[in-house]
């Protein structure tokens, strides 16, 4: 786990016209930043060539839709490594799993060839409307990873992705363990501060101030990301004269304020401390009562100034700030009562991440349909899909269950998929994947006692095949005008054992087959009489219903609603069916 | 840029940068101004600071305009940052680079 207490790495963030005209100078700005930071000659060429080679591509391949929207620039400074990302609005393309050089007659495709010799490391993470290119280089002394081990560097790449995400896994499965332990004395000034240093880091901002609200008139410092600008108390009640102030002025008229340069504060307003500052202040209710206000923002430099803080940057901070609130106004409330619980919020942001997760659209494979059912159960659980279209022919399906409820559940969902999504060597060896994952997931999985259980399906639509490996997962079932087989490939579920052993199945897959991933909410739904849904009853309505993927996952979430008429449901419920 | 005629041989020089925005721009250009008797091309890269991959596209498109008259082409004093991406593309063997 990364310590919160490190320093903040320095960071440069821009939006580049999607024009080709603009691409030098994209290239110019981080070349400035990098050898501000000190880079060599030698990295700066090849961050140079790696970048412009990445914004040629983002500009070129951009539809015609998608020409008004800027590609986004951002470059990261940690000691011992620097990272360049490069964020477009194409519709993607599959990073190729090895790249080689054209011809020499070829007039193109030296571009990604470039990128990947020239960077230590490359990932390209494809999102809907937006995909990130993330380019790595050590900083270090030491010479880079040799490229001949092309599992050394990948093990590596995967690392980093991990770090990253569970640097912001552990604000919130902090604030997790937090809320769900209202006798764990925890000091509520040093977890707000390392909540929002991470806050910082993700949004780029400089520095930060949380006063929260006493006795309806004053806002006090809980926190703040230096102590000069602990400045105390402020009143924010009518007529008073810190009224003027900007934090006071946020409270009083309950909505968010942004400031530049260009905004005028009063005399000894505390945001003067911050001479050609940009930011904003967030006011935080809870229950429509204020709970504190968040000041955030980014230093001005003498010449230039920074950028305002985005639309969905403003929205990460509400979120955090917002978190926060909630667990302020939690520890006020288990000061007189001592009943755990997950609060509302929890559960919605913990929603909105598995949410997320889910894809907006499921891929084409030729040949075959397609059809994804996802439904949650009131509390939110982990239960999560994916697909990965591998080639025109080729794909590969996920269906996971992570035990657990709330935000860390839908945390390690979040982290499960960025693994899978960053494996792309082994995405057609379901088994072997299932062993790096377990691998790379076991030590954060022990750790909390949570497990997941996983199933991955590696489709090749031309040959007619399939390969299945499952991590302790309920059964896939495959039927065709043989009969319904049952495939369940020995394997424990990830985070028991940290060397466990897959096995693979491969089954062939005839004309009008059906293919169903399910959870195990399906199976353990229950009817007013408590009785179970159970594999039988699956198997039974695979083996007797025919159609089109679209078809038979109406026809069967419509099945199981009946089963379950008038009782809750208690498990989510999430299942793919393919047919073809 | 700036163009002349050296007998069989066009010869372009004073290129800042060869990169997408204007690689394509600059490989029409020269194959406009390519005479009729002329064969070879060469093209001075010793104030050119950075090539990207589309810049060598347009030089592999040039390498082929002279190709097709029997003629070659040739890079005069290539900076080392463009030196460095010929070589790491392999270029460096097709091209005739001559340090003058």
């Amino acid at each position: 786990m990364p310590d919160s207490g490190a320093s903040r790495p320095a960071a440069l963030r821009f939006a580049l016209p999607c024009d080709l005209g603009h691409v030098r100078n994209a290239s110019r700005a981080v070349h400035q930043f990098l050898a501000e930071q000190g880079c060599s000659e030698e990295i700066l060429s090849a961050c140079d060539l790696a970048l412009v080679e990445a914004c040629n591509n983002a500009v070129q391949y951009a539809p015609e839709s998608a020409r008004s929207r800027p590609v986004v620039v951002e470059a990261i400074c940690n000691p011992g490594r620097l990272e360049i990302r490069v964020t477009d609005h194409t519709r993607g393309f599959d990073w190729p799993e090895k790249i080689e050089l054209p011809t020499p007659d070829s007039e193109s495709g030296r571009g990604l060839f470039l990128i990947q010799s020239l960077m230590d490391s490359v990932i390209y993470l494809r999102g809907s409307g937006e995909n990130t290119l993330v380019l790595r280089k050590s900083l270090s002394d030491e010479v880079p990873l040799n490229r001949s081990h092309q599992h050394l560097e990948n093990d590596g790449l995967i690392t980093g992705l991990l770090e990253e995400i569970t640097s912001c896994y552990e604000s919130l499965s902090a604030i997790f363990r937090y809320s769900a332990d209202p006798n764990h004395a925890i000091n509520l000034k040093k977890f707000a501060h390392r909540l929002l240093t991470d806050l910082a880091a993700v949004v780029g901002a400089e520095w930060f101030v949380f006063r929260s609200a006493r006795d309806h008139s004053h806002i006090d410092v809980l926190t703040a990301s230096e102590s000069a600008l602990d400045m105390g108390s402020i009143e924010y009640r009518e007529g008073h004269s810190d009224t003027s102030f900007l934090e006071a002025q946020a409270a009083i008229l309950r909505k968010t304020l942004w400031f530049d340069e260009q905004s005028t504060l009063a005399e000894a307003d505390p945001i003067r401390l911050k001479p050609r500052a940009r930011g904003l202040i967030y006011p935080v209710f809870v229950n429509d009562e204020l709970l504190g206000t968040l000041a955030i923002g980014r230093n001005g430099k003498a010449n230039a100034a920074p950028p305002i803080f985005t639309k969905s940057q403003a929205n990460t901070i509400a979120s955090f700030a917002q978190f926060l609130a909630i667990q302020i106004a939690n520890a006020r409330l288990h000061e007189t009562s001592a009943t755990a619980r997950i609060s509302a919020r929890e559960l919605e942001i913990a929603g909105s991440i598995q949410r997320s997760l889910l894809l907006k659209e499921l891929p084409t494979l030729r040949g075959f349909e397609l059809s994804a059912f996802c439904r949650s159960a009131e509390q939110v659980g982990g239960d999560f899909y994916d697909v990965l279209k591998l080639s025109e022919d080729t794909a590969l399906f996920v269906i996971a269950d992570v035990m657990g409820k709330g935000v860390l559940a839908a945390m390690f969902a979040a982290i499960l998929r960025a693994v899978l999504r960053a494996t792309p060597e082994l995405n057609r060896e379901p088994a072997a994947l299932l062993a790096r994952v377990n691998r790379l997931l076991f030590d954060e999985l022990s750790e909390v006692d949570m497990f997941i259980t996983a199933q991955l399906v590696f489709v090749d639509a031309k040959a007619r095949k399939l390969i299945v490996g499952s991590a302790g997962h309920c059964p896939l079932l495959v039927a065709d005008a043989s009969g319904v087989k049952s495939l369940s490939p020995e394997g424990m579920p990830l985070g028991i054992l940290p060397d466990t052993e897959f096995v693979r199945e491969t089954v062939d897959l005839p004309e009008h087959c059906r293919v169903l991933l399910y959870t195990d909410g399906l199976t353990e739904a229950t009817n007013a009489a408590g009785e179970r849904f159970g594999q039988e009853r699956l198997m039974e309505w695979i083996h007797h219903t025919r159609g089109p993927a679209g078809e038979l996952q109406t026809n069967l979430a419509n099945h199981l609603g009946t089963f379950q008429f008038k009782s809750s449901l208690n498990d989510d419920q999430t299942f793919l069916i393919i047919t073809g | 840029m700036k163009l002349q005629n050296n007998g069989d041989t066009l010869r372009a020089s004073a290129i800042a940068e060869l990169h997408a925005a204007n690689a394509n721009a600059l490989r029409d250009e020269m194959r406009r101004a390519f005479g009729q008797t002329q064969r070879n091309i060469e093209i001075d890269l010793s104030q050119t600071s950075a090539v990207d991959s589309c810049g060598l596209g347009a030089l592999v498109a040039l390498h082929k305009t002279a190709a097709a008259r029997g003629g070659v082409l040739r890079l005069i004093n290539p900076t080392p940052p463009v030196q460095q991406i010929l070589e790491l593309t392999r270029m460096h063997r097709i091209f005739e680079i001559i340090k003058e």
